[in-house]
Formats: C-alpha cells, structure tokens, sequence
C-alpha cells in the first residue's frame, strides 16, 4: 500500500484505503456469523435502530427458561419474556434482565489466563497433561442442556477414567433424597399451582427465586380472581411465599416439622403427638382442615431449609390429598447428590486422585464450605483449567483460565424442569476471545475446534424447517417430558427437633443475587431485597425477641459464630421472624467477583452446605459494617387508607357514587387528547420479586449509584417496590407496592418547575424534559410519592459503579436518552415504547389496541400485576379494573388525580372459604 | 430626654473626622490583620469549595432522593433574612422618624448588601446546572420558551433581583454627601478622583439637601412595604407547595419576622465589633443596644407566638402528615437542633425583659449570636423537617451533612466578614451627615 504521507495516493489507493476502513467498521460487534432466526416478526433486513426479537434461552442453576432478547443494529439491550415458553409464560425476572448488563461487564474475562495467555499454549500444556490421563476430572454444575452431555459423553468415552462430579451450590439435595425416601428415585415434583385450591407451604419458597418461580407466581395470579384459593404458610423467615399467604405463621423450623406432624397425622400417618404451641395448633387444625375439605385440590410443599423426611412426608400427604402435583423425571442425569458430589471431589482433590481438572462454569472455591479446602485442594493439582466467565475464586485457584462466551454470545441449549428443551442462540458475535462450554468440552474430546452451532444442531438432527421453528418459537415442541407416576410406599418417619442450644441459623439463597455467581452485576445488587431493602450487602435477620434478649441494636453489626467459624455482617430486627431463629442470604463475601462484586457483604457460604443449622451464635460485633437499605420506614404509621389499601375476600360493594368524582381544584383540568393512558398496579397480585425494578433499569437506561451513594440515601430507581408491614386480623403481613411515577392529571411537580421541564403531554403523561431541567429540585421536593431521581453526579457517566467503559454503553437503550450530570428524571411510563406504539398504529391508519402498549415492568412482571392502557377507551383493561371495588389511589386525599392507580390487596383469610 | 450621640463629642468637625478615620488614618493592629486574614481564608475555602462543587457536581452536598433541598437553601433563607434587617431598619426607622436610626444605617445596609449578595449566591449553588441559570430570566430565544411563571422560584429571582437593586440605590443615595467629604479629605489624588466621581458632584447646596432628603424619604417610603413583600414572596418557596409543614397561610408574616429578627441580631453583632474596633463609642452608645434590645424582644415573642401556632393549626386541621411531622419535630433525631432552635429564639431573648441585660453590651451581643444560630437551625430544620417526613413514609430519610456544607456554610460567613472588613475601609460605616444633623439637633439647639 503506497505511503500516506508521500504524494503517490492514487485512485486506487485510496479507494482500497475506504474498503479497508469500511470492512474494519463492519467487522465490529457485528452479528454473528452463522445464520440465526428471528422471532416472530421476521424483518427482511436490518433496519437500523429497529429493535429485532430473537428467542433464546438463559439458565438459572442450569435450568433453561426460554425469553426473547432484543436487538438494536446488532447490540442486545433487552431480555424479554417468551410466551411460548412454559418455565417464562412471557415474564422475566431479575436474574434474566440482568444478563444484558452481564454481556456487556468489562470485567469478563476474554482472554487465556494463566501458566499462558494463549490458545496454543494452553493446547500445549493439556496434551501434555493428558498424554496419562488417568486422575483426569471434570467439574460442573447442573447440567441440563442436551449438547453439553453429549460433549461430556464423547469426552468420557476419549478418557474412560474420567471422574465427573456435579455440584450446584443451590441444590436441591433434600428434594432429591425426600423424593428418594418416598418413591425410591429422584423425581422433579412439580405443582400445578392453579388447580389446588388449599395450598400448605411448610418452610418453602415456591413463589421465590428459583428455575420454577414464573410458572408458578403466574398460577398464583390466575387464582386472585374468582374462586380465591387459601394459602396457608408456616416458614421461619420471611420469604415471597410467606408475604403472600392468606394465614402465616412464623415457627422455627422444628416446630414447622411439628405442624406437618399433625396435619399428617390427621391424614392418617399416626406419627406421634405433635408438640405444638397454641398458635401453631390453630393454624395446623385450620390447614388441615381446609386441606382435607379441599381433597383433590389441596397442595402441601416444602423447601430445601427442611430435611429429605419432611419432603418425604409432603410426597405422602400430597398422594393422600391426590395433590395436583406432577412428577417428572429429574433433568439432571448424575446420580449423586450435590452435596455428596463436592464432598467426593474435595476427598480426591487433597488424596492426590485428581492430577489433571477441568471445572466448567462452577465455582467451588466459592461455594463450598470452608471446611472442604477446595482452593487448597485444586492447588494440589498439576494441571487445572477453568472455564467461566470471570476470573473469579476457582480461576485464582486454577493453573489455567479459559474464557467462557457469555449465553447471549453462544449457540447451545438447555432443558426447563419439566424436560422442554430450548435453544440458545447468540445474538451478538462474541465481543471478547471467548468460547462456549461445548466448544470447549468438544475441544477435549476431539481435540479439533468446532463450533458451537454446529454442535447443537448435531446434537439435535432437526431438519432445517424445523430447527427454525425451534429458534424462532424459543421452546422446541413436544420436549416436556410425560409426568411419571409415582406412588409414595410408606409413612415416612419424622425427626423430633432435637433440644438444640443457641440459635438456628437459616441460610437461603439470596433474593438479589442468587448463589453469587452474578455478584458483579451492579443492577442485581442494587436490587432491594424484598422485606429488607437492603441493597449492596447481606445482613442477619433477627426476630425482635432475640435482638432484644441479646442487645442487639437494629442495623448494628453482629458477629456470628457456628461450631468456631465466624462472620460479621449488620443485624437488622425482622418481626415477623421465628423466634430462636436468625436468617442470612448467600451469594455475598466474593473474593474474586470484579471489581463491583468483591467483598460485598458476608460470605456464608463457607459454613455449611445446609440451609439450616443449629448451634449459632450472636454477639455485638467490634466491627462496624454498613447496611444499605432504600427504605428505612415500612410502617404504615396509621395511614393504610392513603398508602395501602386491604380489602377481604368478599368485599364486592361497589365504589359509592360520586366517589370516583375528584373534588375540585383551582388549577385547570387538562384537555384529554387522543390517548389517555394510565396504568393500574394490583397489589393483590404483586409477589415483590422486583423483575419489573430491573426489567425498568434495563429499558431506560436508568443508572446504578454505588453503595457510598446508596449510604447518603440516593437511589435511581424510576420504579421502586415499597414494602409495607400491615396489620391484618391481628396478624402482621406484608404488602408490596410498585411505585412508579403516578402521572398526576394535577401534578405538584409541574407549576413549581421554573423553567418548564416538568410538563404534561398530549396523551396525559406527566414528562421531564432532561434538556431543559437545570436541576432546582422543586418538582421532587413538591412530590408527595417521591418518585423522582435526580443525577447528583454523573452516574450514567464518569461514576465508578456505572460505565467502567465504553462497553457498557452498547447496553444502552437507543430510543431512551442518558441522563447527565445535574438534571432530574423519572418514570415515563416508557414513552419511547408509547410513541412506537403510536407510530405503528399510525403507519396502519388504526388506533393503538388494547394492549398493545406494554411497558417494560408490565412485560416482566410474571404476575401479570401492571395494567396499562387508554382511559378514553370505556372498555379497555385499565378503565374496567379502575371501576372494580378494589379500586384505590395512593393519598387520594392530595387531589393530584394520579393515571397511576391500585387494586387493594386482599387477605382471603375470612372464617369461610 | 435619651442622647444618642454620646459625649466626648465637641465640633461638627470631630464627628467627620472619627467617621472618616478608619479610611484616611486606620489603625491597622496585629487584631485586625489577625481578623482579616482569617475571614480571607475563609473567603479562599468558600472559593475552592464552589470550584470543586462545579467540578464535581452537587453530589458533595448531603442531599438525598428524599430531601433534595438541604444547606444552600437553608443558608439562601437565612442570608436574605439577615439582609432583610439592614433596609427594613434604615427605612423603617427613618420613616417613623427614630433618631436613633442615624448610628446604625449604613452599616446596616451594607449588611444588607452583602447578606443579601451571599444569598444570591446560594440558589446558584444549588442547580443542578448552574450555567443554565439564565434560563430562569425571560430573554429573546429562538425556541420561544418562557420561564414557567407559576413557579415560586421564578418570583423569587424577581422578588431577590428586586431586593438587591433597590437596596443598593438606597444605599448609594444615603451615601452620596459622605462620598463628597471623603473627595475633600482623602489622602491622594486618586483616592480624591473616585470618591469625587461617585460624589456626583455633591456640593452640599440648599438645593442638594432638599432634593436628598426628599428622594432619600420616597425611597424608604417605598423601601418598607418591598422588604415585607419580598421575604414574603421567599416564604413562598415553601408555602406555595403541597408539602406538610410547608403549605401554611402563617409562612409571609413568619418568613418577614423571622428576617426582621436575624437582621437585628446581626446589626447588634456588626455594631459592637464596628464600636470596638473603629472607635465609634460616641456614636454607638448603650442606648442603642438597649432599643435593639427592645426590638429583639418583641420579635423574640412573636416568633414564639409563630411556633406555637404551628403547633395548634397542625393539631386543629387534623392531618395525619402536619401531626407527625410536629411529633417527628419534637421525638425525631433532629428534636436536639429543634430544641435549641427553641430555646435560642424564643427562651434565651426573654433575658431582655432587663434593662440591666439590655445594657450590657456584652449581653446583648451574646444573645444575637445566639439567636443568628437558632434562625439558621430554623431555616435547615424547615428544609429538613419536612421532606423527612413527608406523605409517603417509604420515602422517609435523614440528611447528613457533608463537610461541603459546612466549608460553603463558614465560607460564606467568612466572605462576608471579608467584605465587610473592606467596606470599613473604603467607606464611611457610619453617614456622617446624619450624625452632623442630629448632634446639632441635640446640642445645638
């Protein structure tokens, strides 16, 4: 090529010089190369800034569940819900939402680490290390996808000695030997919520976090109208299931053993007396009688706080009650259970039987218990490679580090619980030099590159038309396996619990973060758990008698101590709690998360495998840790008509008339205009699981502050899930309230704006314009919901929990401004997806449908709680839920005429059903 | 009959010559270098925090999602109140005709000036985006936008722009015949040039003094119901919401007492440090500490009075909001500052109730200190108070001061100080010609 500085730049040169510039332009971030299918709306071409759908799958502990990614010219910036995926039914939730931001973290790891930094020196080192392979093992979580055991098969027929081990820090090993003790095999029992009509939780969490929470939480909201079914939860801690039970009860979980004692005895096991306080007396009778009553329809379950009799004993009280529950086949292939299996793996680790280790997408230096010396043990090990996308505990450990593709860089699949597979399709190049599991595990077996794609369409011999029926639909047909039948042989005996000393330590996975695998995500863990709060951090849940018997201050830092281990983190009083019984989240503590998730909170993982210890202990801590909490006050403080409203099952009188008249006002009542929208939140139907917090995060571009900014009390939530503790029927309950913006047809916040950034649309909704905002305040100070949030400093960008780079803009919603430094901004009821909802309807000379206009929290939320849509329309969802009995308005009192309404939650908790 | 010029005095010619000498003969002590290179540092660290507030952005500031309005706002209140006093009390004594009055004005509107400029200043800390503060002022653009004339913001840049100029004609006025003495007695020929230039050509004629005094009476006349409207108009920030605590018909008259009281206690400040280091004990006498002595009082009472009726109207109108948020004042974590604010403003002042407090100098300056302190804590606990505790007790916060606050809050004292120490210096801080009139109205009749 001739010199640029000579004058010899002919013709040639220079248009050679453009094409070169030009295909350097195309080749970034562009999409993939092989050929992928778009969902639905198939456009004929790119059209750039026109968002396009692809169907594709994200796992959660290895379970599948299909949604649909959107992609802006090449860029995913959105996860949304598959409709046709039974594990989605069109929801998400936040650990789907979030994955958008996780693509983009800068931090992944994209390259080789280690005695290398490059593919050849790695392929050196492995064919050296497996020249003798025997002590060659393979670690990994749970395994569902059908490419990846066929990888793993190919590969323990290249190296027949190959251990494999399995482990999943949130496992399901009680479920697994409950099922074991019961039918004999391990079987996935799964609940057709929707058809029980009495429904029993002892000590689970079927509506929280978890593979299976929006099949069920949309059950759940499908039985809010009509015939209300009657939820009865007895649970040591808070968890979604207790907060949204019509009777809870808070019982250690001993005495829950206690409740599921008399409530089978009354089925006929003939266990024993129960031993049960009054209290849990009358909520075991009335259970049990209400489960019996509702024989065919009664559902009893358990979770993994509870040990294998317990689960046993609920299979055998479920075939008493012929419970709609439905057994399938476990998806997981591996025998052992997930405790057993980390246990085997530690032994052969520190007795010198494994001498080459792979680990694929785990992280057992982090997960297992401290106990089992994994770091000490890999590090034993000649040659150790993980594969994962971050260089986090287990990669410090290792000798090598390969670099993992991202799930929305990868071609694979993954099967749902009940057996429906789906695809994994990418939608983006991968932005680093990264590889996906199966390539990898293909690599070791063939020792010849292959891709991904090519993988997964061997794996599954479909003929072209249909492969892009199974990409286009996200769920390939005819996969859920056929329900087994399954017969409970005997009584399963129940432990006692046994007079244990010091208290009982609850350990759940945590509401925000999971098992911690995600710990770097920033919008996960500025997610408020949801009767705490808090955010950025664990804390140690205490019932207000045991904080008081041990002076133990609300928010102070404690220290706790289990059979010698130690870990201090913030106490914070729950009541509401068992007593006897203090509870803390997982997923906290990473040592090696990035530069967002490491040393956030207290790691507990190290203490035990189990969910439920006894023999702790609590003492004020040294110490001083902070907790961060987005909300201080959850009292109602005598207020519940202005804030939240309950209503009973059987309230069905009418408004009274002239009550939905607003009272007059001096101000001037805006013209309506084509549109009205409005939107209508059933709190009866919000669970608190806060997808639509983070689905609102991902849309519009909303930052994250950072736990400093956090501590002096500012958050950049447009949509926040106010948690408030009621009082019901003498019972202490939780209610949950998604706060938007609430769009006063009289809003407070637009006279007292001097510049007139605070205005009123066409269409009704209360708008910001960013441009002109100089940032006074007046319109949040005059705000009486608080909802707006102002950029104190430059969060979307120079602020270190925000942008660590240029990478993390191509998450950045097109259609959706960035806010700067000094302006204030707020929910607009996703205006950009209100004025694409226009436009298309404009395009077709047509109004926009009922329905048609989704925001982003409405499309996530799996309860079908958000309504939204246009008042002018007499018959639309909105206008017809704003006329129900249940109707209210938050400070109704104020006269703002918010567009932003409420149904009243309702505790089905009348003497009769 | 009181004196208001005390004795030691003996010619016209004394009095110009003790008014003019911290300008043409000062006496620069170690104390007052000490004084002045205090109040300068101050200055340099108000200066550096609004340098690293615009780098930074006003996140530095304790301010949270809740309680979006915290020290500036508080301070803006507090500074107009104190720049309230210095015009009030010049016009309003000179309309009613208070001798007294001749001591005390011109320093008092120099206060005024300077208060009210360092309250100018705040709102403009307070943005957001400061560099578009001139988008509060309707001015010509292409895009056609207006300021949005309900907000109270928008009056109180024209009620503050107001203030400031209006303060500042009648300052000049009152000047104007001293600028004409220092033009003959200043030292140098450039000294001479300036003080002549802004003299206007004062020759002291008949004809001079007629015209002054009238357009000197007009001014006040109209001075006295501008000050009552503008406070009222800054207590509209607040009233003019819908917020508990906030929108109450009490805040006009309660905003210009507030003022009128943080004004006088700052002159009684001012006024004993100008007697003590400028010599001025004839022309500053007791008397006149025990008149604002009285002034004190009755404020003091008034504002108690203020309070009270808070209380009651919150408890008579019955809302659960204005009832809490009176509990919250009383029983929440900032009941210590809301005690002192009582104890400051309305307990300690009734001390003047004695003559023997009122003319003790000392006394009477301790207890404008402290009252300066319970105004201020009045001003942050009604920002405060109320967004703390507002409607939706999801939302409910605590602030937390940052040390910015605290640099802008001491800085501005510091500048103002500063200012002060340069105005002594440059200009006569008590009007010679009224001193002149009222020596000869009490001796020389």
């Amino acid at each position: 090529m001739s010199s640029l500085t000579g004058s010899a730049l002919d013709r040639r040169s220079a248009l050679k010089l453009l094409a070169a510039g030009m295909a350097a332009t195309m080749a970034r971030c562009s999409r993939p190369s092989e050929e992928i299918v778009p969902y639905v709306d198939m456009p004929e071409g790119l059209v750039a800034g026109e968002p396009m759908r692809f169907a594709t799958t994200l796992t959660l502990g290895g379970h599948g569940r299909g949604f649909v990614a959107v992609a802006v010219d090449g860029r995913p910036v959105k996860i949304e819900g598959n409709a046709r995926h039974p594990f989605s039914l069109g929801a998400t939730d936040i650990f789907a939402e979030a994955q958008v931001l996780s693509l983009y973290d800068p931090e992944r790891s994209g390259a080789v680490a280690g005695r290398g930094t490059t593919w050849h020196a790695f392929a050196q080192a492995w064919t050296r290390a497996t020249r003798d392979p025997s002590g060659l093992a393979l670690f990994t979580g749970r395994v569902t996808s059908p490419t990846t055991l066929v990888q793993i098969d190919a590969l323990m027929k290249r190296f027949p000695g190959l251990r494999r081990y399995r482990s999943e820090p949130i496992h399901d090993d009680a479920a697994r030997a409950g099922s074991r003790l019961a039918f004999g095999r391990v079987v996935e029992a799964l609940p057709r919520w929707a058809d029980a009509d009495a429904i029993l939780v002892l000590d689970g969490d079927p509506l929280g976090n978890g593979p299976d929470q929006l099949r069920i939480a949309r059950a759940y909201s499908t039985r809010r109208g009509g015939k209300r079914q009657r939820i009865h939860v007895a649970e040591p801690a808070w968890t979604l299931t207790g907060a949204a039970a019509d009777f809870r009860i808070a019982l250690a979980p001993g005495e829950v053993r206690e409740v599921a004692r008399k409530i089978a005895n009354d089925l006929g096991a003939g266990l024993g007396e129960p031993q049960l306080s009054d209290a849990a007396r009358k909520f075991a009778t009335r259970a049990s009688a209400e489960l019996r009553a509702a024989h065919g329809r009664a559902l009893v379950l358990t979770g993994e706080g509870q040990g294998a009799e317990l689960h046993a004993l609920c299979h055998w009280m479920n075939a008493r009650l012929a419970a709609p529950v439905d057994a399938f086949p476990s998806q997981d292939p591996v025998a052992g259970d997930h405790v057993g299996e980390m246990t085997a793996f530690a032994n052969d680790l520190h007795a010198g039987r494994i001498r080459t280790l792979l680990i694929a997408d785990a992280n057992p230096a982090y997960d297992a218990p401290d106990a089992l010396h994994i770091p000490a043990g890999i590090a034993k090990v000649p040659f150790s490679a993980h594969i994962g996308l971050y260089v986090d505990e287990t990669a410090q450990a290792c000798t090598w580090h390969l670099p993992l593709s991202h799930a929305l860089e990868s071609w694979g699949d993954a099967r749902a619980p009940d057996g429906t597979a789906s695809i994994v399709q990418p939608l983006i190049r991968p932005l680093h030099q990264t590889r996906t599991c199966d390539e990898y595990l293909a690599w070791f077996a063939t020792g010849k590159p292959a891709s991904a794609h090519a993988l997964t369409r061997a794996a599954w011999q479909a003929s072209d038309r249909n492969w892009r029926q199974m990409l286009s639909d996200g769920a390939v047909a005819n996969t859920a396996a056929k329900p087994i039948t399954v017969s409970v042989a005997r009584v399963p005996d129940l432990p006692r619990a046994g007079s244990g000393r010091g208290l009982v330590l609850r350990i759940a996975p945590d509401p925000s973060l999971g098992d911690g695998r995600h710990a770097n995500n920033a919008w996960l863990q500025e997610c408020a758990k949801p009767f705490t709060r808090q955010v950025w951090g664990n804390a140690v849940q205490i019932a207000p008698e045991d904080a008081q018997r041990l002076q133990i201050a609300d928010e102070g830092t404690v220290d706790v101590t289990l059979d010698g281990r130690t870990f201090a983190a913030p106490a914070v009083i729950v009541p509401g709690q068992a007593e006897g019984v203090i509870a803390v989240t997982l997923g906290h503590g990473r040592l090696a998360a990035g530069r967002i998730g490491t040393a956030v909170g207290a790691r507990v993982c190290g203490l035990s495998f189990a969910r439920t210890l006894s023999g702790a202990a609590v003492a004020k801590s040294a110490d001083s840790l902070p907790f961060r909490s987005l909300q201080a006050h959850t009292r109602l403080e005598g207020r519940a008509e202005d804030l939240f409203q309950i209503s009973g099952a059987h309230e069905h009188e009418p408004n009274e008339p002239g009550l939905d008249e607003p009272p007059p006002s001096i101000l001037p009542t805006p013209q309506r205009g084509e549109y009205a929208w409005a939107m209508l939140i059933d709190t009866d139907a919000c669970i608190g699981c806060n997808a639509c917090v983070v689905a609102c995060q991902a849309e519009n571009n909303v930052p994250v502050v950072g736990p400093e900014e956090v501590s002096q009390g500012r958050d950049m939530h447009w949509l926040r899930v106010d948690n408030y503790a009621l009082s019901h029927n003498g019972a202490l309950r939780h209610g949950f309230e998604p706060v938007p913006c609430m769009h006063c047809e009289l809003a407070p916040c637009e006279p007292v704006c001097p510049v007139a950034a605070s205005v009123h649309d066409h269409e009704g909704l209360n708008v910001q314009v960013y441009n002109r905002c100089i940032g006074t305040r007046f319109c949040e100070a005059n705000c009486p919901y608080k909802v707006r949030r102002f950029n104190w400093f430059d969060y979307s960008g120079d602020q270190a929990y925000a942008e660590q780079g240029p990478a993390l803009e191509q998450q950045h919603n097109p259609d959706v401004s960035a806010r700067g430094r000094g302006v204030m901004e707020k929910c607009n009821y996703c205006l950009q997806r209100v004025s694409r909802a226009r436009k298309t309807a404009e395009k077709e000379s047509r109004e926009v449908a009922d329905g048609e206009m989704v925001t982003a929290c409405q499309a996530a939320c799996p309860t079908r709680a958000i309504h939204f849509g246009n008042l002018n329309d007499a018959q639309s969802d909105v206008s017809r839920r704003r006329r129900a009995p249940r109707h209210y308005t938050l400070l109704a009192e104020l006269n703002t005429r918010p567009r932003t309404t409420y149904l009243k939650r309702v505790f089905n908790d009348g003497e009769d059903t | 009959m009181t004196r208001w010029i005390g004795e030691g005095i003996d010619s016209l010619e004394e009095i110009d010559a003790r008014v003019i000498a911290p300008i043409v003969a000062p006496r620069l002590t170690w104390r007052w270098w000490l004084a002045f290179a205090f109040s300068g540092s101050l200055t340099l660290l108000m200066i550096g925090t609004v340098t690293w507030l615009f780098v930074h952005g006003i996140g530095i500031f304790g301010n949270n999602t809740t309680i979006v309005w915290g020290f500036p706002i508080a301070n803006y209140v507090w500074w107009l109140g104190i720049g309230h006093a210095g015009t009030l009390i010049s016009a309003l004594l000179l309309v009613t005709r208070q001798k007294w009055r001749g001591s005390l004005n011109r320093f008092a509107e120099t206060m005024t000036l300077f208060a009210a400029s360092m309250a100018g200043l705040f709102p403009i800390f307070h943005l957001g985006r400061p560099y578009y503060l001139y988008w509060i002022v309707p001015y010509p653009n292409v895009q056609g936008l207006w300021p949005q004339w309900r907000s109270a913001l928008v009056w109180d840049l024209w009620a503050v722009g107001t203030y400031i100029t209006f303060s500042a004609l009648f300052w000049y006025a009152g000047l104007i015949p001293d600028l004409a003495l220092l033009r003959e007695r200043a030292k140098t020929r450039l000294a001479r040039r300036i003080y002549g230039v802004f003299a206007l050509g004062w020759r002291g004629s008949l004809k001079h003094w007629e015209v002054h005094t009238r357009f000197y009476r007009y001014m006040a006349a109209l001075a006295v119901p501008l000050v009552v409207s503008v406070h009222s108009i800054i207590s509209l920030d607040f009233a003019a919401s819908l917020e508990p605590g906030w929108s109450d018909t009490i805040y006009p008259p309660y905003f210009v007492v507030g003022a009128l009281y943080s004004g006088f206690a700052m002159v009684v400040v001012l006024a004993a440090a100008l007697r003590w280091a400028c010599s001025f004990e004839p022309f500053i006498t007791v008397n006149h500490f025990e008149m604002i002595g009285r002034v004190l009082l009755m404020a003091s009472i008034i504002m108690g009075v203020s309070y009270a009726s808070e209380w009651l109207w919150s408890w008579y109108g019955g809302e659960r909001p204005e009832r809490h948020l009176v509990a919250f004042l009383f029983t929440g974590p900032y009941a210590p500052l809301y005690y002192c604010q009582l104890l400051f403003n309305v307990v300690v002042p009734q001390a003047l109730w004695f003559r023997r407090v009122r003319s003790n100098i000392a006394a009477v300056v301790i207890i404008s200190i402290v009252i300066n302190i319970g105004m201020w804590l009045e001003r942050i606990l009604i920002v405060w108070a109320t967004l703390s505790r507002d409607y939706l007790p999801s939302a409910w916060r605590i602030f937390l001061p940052t040390f910015w606050d605290w640099a802008l809050l001491f800085g501005s004292l510091g500048a103002f100080m500063f200012l002060f120490m340069l105005f002594v210096r440059v200009l006569p801080a008590l009007p010679a010609h009224e001193l002149r009139k009222l020596w000869i109205e009490e001796r020389g009749a």
